[in-house]
């Protein structure tokens, strides 16, 4: 199709403004200077050797990592199986089941936070760290129910009955016939909601407590107080990753799979 | 299936979410309405209030200017990738989640480097003598928009090309061939036909913004809250958990209601028939 | 000149594959031509040309005297019907119809006299208010047909207009376009592969084959002379037989059976061929155009056999009624009429 240059120019406009903010974070990671300078005086790579020398940040980011995997592992656990319970029965309740399944998304982040921290810590003295995951569930579950659900709706159940009918039992079946046709989308409901768990603030930002904060937060904290390139070391180290991920999921997935 | 079976497998999901979510929810919101002098007299007094009343509309204007300015900013951006070839789709979808996979707080972080006082902009201003002193740009309402619409945009973006990428190019040729060139062709026919995903990008931007809180916190500063930095001050710095408590109900309620809004909206302007 | 002409239309989307060849293609007012060929052949392509969708990298297209080559698509005032029927899905079946006379900049109660009466012509009064996906295919199909013909089009281009309808609606459906297009006598192309759609419905036919138009003609001289062995397949002449020129009109097989002709033929490379239908059985002491050959394998096709027939000019299709079934092996004379047996280029 003919391309309107109008369009184009708006559409590299846009891109530029995406862009733009997140070059220069990168060219800042590398400058010499004690503050944060564009264009850079001189060239260091030190500010990355300060990022692994922060024991803050090697801890928190450990933190980060166990609850995002816990809380997705566990999302997918009872995620799952609520997915295909309702992809599978046709009881009167179902659309309000699911809405909710899917109710975290309506309580903001912060607002997660603040009553699991009164009613967890404060009223049933449950430790920091139970409570924190308990949290991130809230932020992991909803994408299960979605990303699932929807590959759920998609499969054609007829296929699981064909299994009944020749001799398998019910639940070997929804291991053998329904949950291999279902991986996709269960591999990118995992990879959403690990990555937004990981990058979730508003909700982990009550549930701290000594030695227990997640990697965002503990960032957040360090930019209020410091403003050094230790942090855009960080930002590129984690672009990074992100990339590193991003195409493993276009290898695997297709990149389509973490735009839901 | 048997209704046993499904109950089975519902269960744990609901027992967490009935125990980490609905009672904590009671238990914290409910007290709210017997507080004070009369019945709910806590939420009449948040909306008599100056300072509460000037941050709860700084939170809503925040959240329709971002919203406008994602929605202006991501349809065409979205109509462009969806009409690219397949490759380069691909790469500019990717273009667009890399940033929505990158953490709010490097987000946020970036536009400081941008807007600081010792920042970019300024610095070119003054290199340029437009200015002479920095101009006050980070810590405004300014800076929380400009934070907000750089976060959320990808999502309005990527919602969008999600629907337009369904729309087949005879839809765009036969209003064409109807006489319509490209821009009231996109007006009158796929605009219209986007419209069921620029409403929930429309949700997604706004119920987002207005309850975000890392980019208000970094690039608002404390001089402009907003109603997620207004629950966190009010319950940790100053220890008012019941005042805590309102604001947390007023963002669920407001957040409803925008859903709902949408909705109704998206409902009355999507007439095409449902029946057959 | 023509009412409306291709001339040496080049279209090439990358630069290994051209999908048109310097087509050319002359179609006078009126007329309903047809474009007909196998999937790829570049009928879709030529009609994309015309609506202004392509620009062809080299020749050009006139209409009514005017170059329309480089002219955009929303000013040609050409009506399409998609082979999806492209209804938006938004509007209903009148703002459907309405779309081209508004972006028109009608006048109101125009745009209604305008739209009531073409919702008339093409039966879709009571349909007004509905939307695309509450109706039928053949609704929707004549609701896309209203949509074009409401602009006053100088020319109504069709793309496969009527492959997604069912057999039965199919055939209704091409009566009500040819109806509608003679009584509007608007000039007309018609994208199709289906080759009984196509003669029932054409004033004339261009047979495609790769980017090329290899006949124009009308629909009975293409179905009685196909020019070349691509047509000639294309139309169902299944039998091709090698013939050697023994002058006088007379063609021999290598077994030196003669067949004569009713055509000349000059030097070009040849074969002959002739339908199933058309071959016979000869009588005794018949000896010009028989041939002898073996019964192969027998299929029935309800009102006749098809036997397959080998000879000394190649093995022959030929459908003879089922009073009689031959066996397999058996020898029999074929007779292949004069007229019914053509010569077609190479």
């Amino acid at each position: 199709m003919k391309k309107n240059k109008w369009l184009t120019a708006y559409a590299a406009v846009i891109f530029a403004f995406l862009m733009i903010p997140l070059l220069i974070i990168t060219v800042t990671a590398f400058g010499g200077g004690s503050a944060i300078t564009f264009p850079i005086d001189s060239f260091s790579v030190k500010w990355f050797a300060n990022v692994f020398s922060l024991k803050s940040f090697r801890r928190s980011f450990l933190t980060s990592l166990e609850v995002a995997f816990l809380a997705t592992i566990i999302a997918l656990l009872v995620g799952v199986p609520a997915a295909y319970a309702l992809a599978r029965s046709h009881m009167k309740g179902r659309q309000l089941l699911k809405s909710i399944f899917l109710s975290p998304t309506i309580v903001p982040g912060i607002v997660i936070g603040f009553i699991l921290y009164q009613f967890l810590i404060l009223t049933f003295r449950i430790p920091v760290l139970p409570s924190l995951l308990a949290g991130h569930f809230m932020v992991t579950l909803p994408y299960v129910i979605r990303v699932v659900g929807s590959a759920m709706e998609q499969f054609d159940f007829s296929i699981e009955e064909a299994a009944w009918s020749l001799g398998c039992p019910k639940g070997k079946a929804f291991f053998q016939v329904v949950l291999p046709n279902v991986t996709s989308g269960i591999s990118s409901a995992f990879m959403l909601a690990f990555i937004n768990s990981f990058n979730n603030i508003p909700v982990s930002m009550f549930l701290t407590g000594p030695g227990v904060s997640t990697f965002p937060a503990t960032l957040m904290n360090y930019i209020e107080y410091n403003y050094d390139p230790t942090v855009s070391a960080v930002s590129v180290l984690l672009m990074a990753a992100t990339v590193i991920i991003m195409v493993i999921v276009d290898k695997t997935l297709g990149i389509a799979s973490l735009a839901k | 299936m048997k209704k046993s079976s499904t109950w089975i497998m519902l269960a744990p999901g609901l027992i967490i979410l009935l125990v980490c979510l609905a009672m904590p929810l009671l238990k914290v919101l409910v007290p709210t309405f017997t507080i004070g002098d009369y019945p709910f007299s806590a939420y009449v007094q948040f909306f008599q209030d100056e300072y509460y009343l000037k941050i709860f509309f700084r939170t809503v204007r925040i959240a329709v200017i971002t919203t406008a300015v994602c929605m202006l900013g991501g349809i065409p951006t979205a109509y462009f990738i969806s009409r690219c070839s397949k490759k380069w789709r691909g790469l500019l979808l990717a273009a667009s989640i890399f940033p929505m996979m990158t953490n709010s707080v490097i987000r946020s972080f970036a536009w400081i480097n941008i807007l600081g006082s010792n920042g970019i902009v300024n610095k070119l201003l003054m290199a340029l003598n437009v200015v002479e002193k920095p101009m006050k740009l980070l810590y405004t309402d300014f800076a929380i928009i400009i934070g907000s619409v750089y976060l959320f945009l990808p999502l309005m973006i990527v919602t969008v090309t999600g629907v337009m990428e369904n729309i087949d190019d005879d839809m765009m040729e036969a209003a064409q061939s109807l006489g319509a060139n490209r821009l009231l062709a996109f007006m009158k026919v796929i605009f219209p036909m986007s419209l069921p995903g620029i409403i929930v990008g429309g949700i997604l931007v706004f119920t987002g913004t207005l309850t975000a809180y890392t980019t208000p916190q970094l690039l608002g500063g404390n001089s402009n809250m907003v109603l997620a930095t207004l629950i966190y001050q009010r319950a940790m710095s100053v220890g008012d958990w019941n005042g805590a408590s309102v604001v947390a109900l007023i963002m669920i309620i407001v957040t409803l209601v925008v859903i709902k809004g949408f909705n109704a909206l998206a409902a009355k302007l999507d007439k095409r028939g449902e029946k057959g | 000149m023509a009412f409306m002409t291709l001339n040496q239309i080049d279209v090439s989307y990358d630069k290994k594959k051209q999908i048109l060849k310097g087509l050319n293609l002359d179609v006078e007012k009126g007329e309903l031509v047809s474009l007909l060929g196998p999937s790829g052949c570049g009928k879709t392509t030529t009609l994309r040309v015309v609506a202004g969708f392509i620009e062809p990298k080299g020749g050009t297209f006139t209409l009514d005297g005017e170059d329309m080559t480089r002219c955009p698509v929303h000013k040609r005032n050409f009506g399409l019907v998609f082979q999806s029927y492209a209804l938006f899905p938004h509007l209903s079946v009148y703002d459907n119809v309405a779309f081209g006379l508004r972006t028109r900049k009608v006048e109101k109660d125009v745009i209604d006299r305008k739209v009531k009466e073409i919702l008339e012509v093409c039966g879709l009064t009571e349909l007004a208010s509905r939307f695309p996906k509450e109706m039928s295919g053949g609704q929707r199909q004549r609701v896309a047909l209203a949509r074009a013909l409401v602009i006053e089009p100088k020319l109504l281009l069709l793309d496969e207009p009527l492959s997604n309808l069912d057999a039965k609606l199919r055939v209704s459906m091409r009566v009500e376009i040819k109806r509608l297009q003679k009584k509007l006598g608007i000039t007309t192309l018609f994208v199709t592969h289906d080759q009984e759609e196509c003669f029932s419905i054409s004033d004339k036919v261009a047979i495609m084959n790769q980017g090329v138009i290899e006949q124009y003609d009308s629909p009975e001289n293409i179905y009685k002379r196909p020019a070349t062995e691509f047509v000639a397949r294309f139309i169902g002449f299944e039998n091709f037989l090698e013939l050697k020129p023994a002058g006088n009109n007379c063609y021999q097989a290598s077994d030196g059976s003669t067949f004569r002709v009713s055509m000349s033929w000059g030097n070009e490379p040849f074969s002959g061929t002739i339908r199933p239908d058309d071959i016979r059985l000869a009588e005794d002491g018949q000896k010009e155009n028989v041939i002898t050959g073996t019964v192969g394998v027998r299929t029935f096709l309800g009102k006749s056999y098809q036997y397959e027939v080998s000879t000394a000019a190649g093995t022959l299709k030929v459908n003879m009624d089922t009073e009689y079934a031959f066996q397999e092996g058996d020898s029999i004379r074929l007779y292949l009429p004069e007229d019914k047996l053509i010569l077609v280029r190479k």
